[in-house]
């Protein structure tokens, strides 16, 4: 079997608006369009994932809020409809995801051993968050590639910011320890915006691009900043200085997503394609693209059609696994 | 008279699901405690405030007439499913929109089928309105609003509840000290993460007990503050403004923890 390996990471927001925008069939309510330039970023990202054909889809999103440890989807397949608690006028989409539970259960297994607490979500009733369906629907509407979801363990606002990165920064080496086994072909997906102060009222028109705008010239500023370092390529400097930019602006990097997909890369110094920026709500929100394969840090040629049987590791076919229940204390499911 | 009974509960599912549990079935004990107080007090209506129902842009309040479903709790889901089976008083409640807005604060009616009630607005309603006897106003905690404004928003939705002749129980759901165990425990042997968060947490109660205001008034920000107290204590916001600051003395029906985390049940004697 050929190592597993990552391909791509993309900075992929998750603003409910953006679908709204975007009338897919999924999502009830309709708009007259608007956050085009957020839009066609993501076209260039559907582009991309099309000529990458990744195995699987790997989403971290701060939507998803566990307070004891790192959550991993565990259901081979969950549905519903994901009405947006802050926005439920923009998104209320129904969903339809297959879920690579075997790497999952892997990307578990190599965190806890790693020393974190870790935890596979088993309840087949469980509601998927929101900013894990729109990144997801924004990349990739037509569902059709497994999907591992992560939780925000939220450990940068428990912990100091630069320890709770630190343990994200764990949980990337622990994906990719787990990507490599598993011989597939991975896009990791961070979802989270730059800048995340934002408006407090909605316009009337929601879609109104001209009450659009960035919340400050600081947050804009910032954010400039940070992306110009990005597509220089220089990396290093951009993690330097990340607690200060959550501090100033805060960030929504601060949920960890960022720091997860680079070190799970293994923090490539090379530039980042930027597909586009805009604001939502004030909000600064950046889709970029570090593209490994182009870089030549990652596999040009798609992985043999073999490596989705069965294996002397263990995998088979990214969604046929059997959950892992953790090594901690079992409790059982359902109880009552 | 308008408020006839008010109350201060955990939103916490874990004792709702694991009331088996030693450490949690003190709390659920506390719970049902306040469930046949508030069903003494015979009002028409619960007002009921969930720290975990989080909104960012307006003060939002639910004006679907029934929501009815399942919910399973973002970090708890292994312990079981919180069915939900809700009555909504939408003229009270479309009343706490339009009143929002006299007293400055934006506002909107959330109705939408499938929406995520929270987990916190679950178990309030399933320990003290079991059957679904009584209809519910329920107001969203937006993370902005300060202590103030949740306060005058308290004493606006009782100002609008009068108007309309209702009488009205008044529930705040959230916690005390915020620290929880970021590691897992045997459940059997919870307790407060530590010492300090549970002296702070005995401190509050007792001032609730005596009905001690100016007590309060100055010990709550810097229980805020040390004891990461669950959203700085903001749902006791909601309640002290809508008792219009008058209840004289609490009982204290259970004290405990969820997974280290403070919790309690109190009744308000107004």
């Amino acid at each position: 079997m050929p190592k597993g390996e990552i391909i791509a990471g993309f900075l992929a927001p998750h603003p409910p608006h953006l679908v709204y925008g975007e009338n897919p069939p999924q999502n009830e309510p309709r708009s007259q369009g608007g956050w085009e330039q957020l839009r066609w970023a993501y076209e260039k990202v559907r582009v991309s994932i099309e000529a990458l054909k990744p195995d699987v889809l790997m989403v971290h999103s701060p939507h998803w809020i566990t307070q004891v440890g790192h959550h991993f989807l565990g259901v081979e397949r969950l549905s519903g409809k994901s009405v947006d608690p802050i926005f439920p006028n923009l998104f209320r989409y129904s969903y339809d995801m297959n879920v690579d539970v075997e790497l999952a259960n892997a990307c578990c297994k190599h965190a806890r051993s790693a020393g974190l607490v870790s935890k596979m979500m088993c309840n087949p009733k469980f509601r998927v968050d929101y900013g894990t369906i729109t990144t997801l629907h924004l990349a990739r509407p037509a569902w059709d590639i497994p999907v591992v979801g992560l939780s925000a363990n939220n450990s940068p606002y428990y912990l100091t910011t630069e320890e709770g990165l630190g343990e994200m920064e764990t949980l990337g080496s622990a994906t990719r320890k787990a990507v490599e086994e598993s011989g597939r072909r991975v896009v990791l997906l961070a979802s989270a915006s730059m800048s995340h102060l934002h408006f407090h009222e909605e316009p009337d028109i929601p879609e109104d691009m001209s009450q659009e705008r960035p919340f400050n010239m600081e947050a804009y500023q910032w954010d400039m900043r940070m992306i110009e370092m990005m597509r220089q390529g220089e990396m290093k400097k951009v993690h330097d200085i990340l607690p200060e930019f959550i501090r100033e602006t805060f960030a929504e990097l601060k949920a960890g997503s960022f720091t997860w997909m680079h070190a799970a890369m293994g923090y490539p110094e090379i530039p980042g394609d930027l597909l586009g920026y805009g604001n939502v709500i004030g909000t600064g929100n950046c889709v970029m693209e570090w593209n490994l394969v182009k870089h030549g840090r990652a596999d040009h040629a798609l992985a043999d059609s073999s490596s989705f049987t069965a294996n002397s590791s263990g995998f088979s076919s990214p969604s046929s696994g059997t959950a892992y229940q953790g090594d901690g204390p079992t409790i059982g499911y359902p109880t009552n | 008279m308008t408020i006839v009974s008010a109350f201060l509960v955990p939103g916490s599912p874990l004792p709702y699901l694991r009331p088996d549990n030693p450490p949690w079935s003190k709390l659920a004990s506390g719970y049902r405690a306040a469930a046949r107080a508030l069903a003494a007090s015979r009002p028409d209506v619960i007002l009921l405030y969930s720290t975990q129902w989080g909104a960012v842009m307006d003060q939002l309040w639910q004006t679907r007439p029934t929501l009815k479903g399942t919910h399973i709790d973002e970090n708890w889901y292994e312990y079981g499913d919180l069915e939900f089976d809700l009555r909504i008083d939408t003229e009270l409640a479309r009343a706490c929109v339009s009143g929002s807005k006299n007293i400055g604060i934006s506002s909107k009616g959330v109705d939408y089928s499938e929406f995520p009630i929270d987990t916190g607005t679950c178990v309030a309603n399933g320990f003290l309105n079991a059957q679904g006897r009584l209809p519910l106003v329920l107001g969203s905690n937006n993370y902005y609003h300060s202590y103030d404004e949740t306060q005058r928003l308290g004493e606006m939705a009782v100002s609008c509840a009068h108007k309309l002749s209702r009488r009205v129980a008044v529930v705040a759901v959230g916690g005390l000290s915020g620290s929880i165990f970021r590691k897992e425990i045997d459940i059997r042997n919870d307790g407060l993460t530590s010492l300090e968060d549970d002296h702070w947490n005995r401190k509050i109660l007792s001032l609730l007990e005596h009905g001690d205001h100016t007590g309060l008034t100055k010990a709550i920000p810097n229980f805020a503050s040390e004891a990461k107290a669950d959203m700085g204590f903001k749902h006791f916001a909601w309640l002290d403004g809508a008792m219009g600051g008058g209840f004289h003395s609490a009982r204290i029906h259970a004290y405990g923890a969820t997974y280290g985390a403070g919790a309690a049940v109190v009744e308000f004697k107004i």
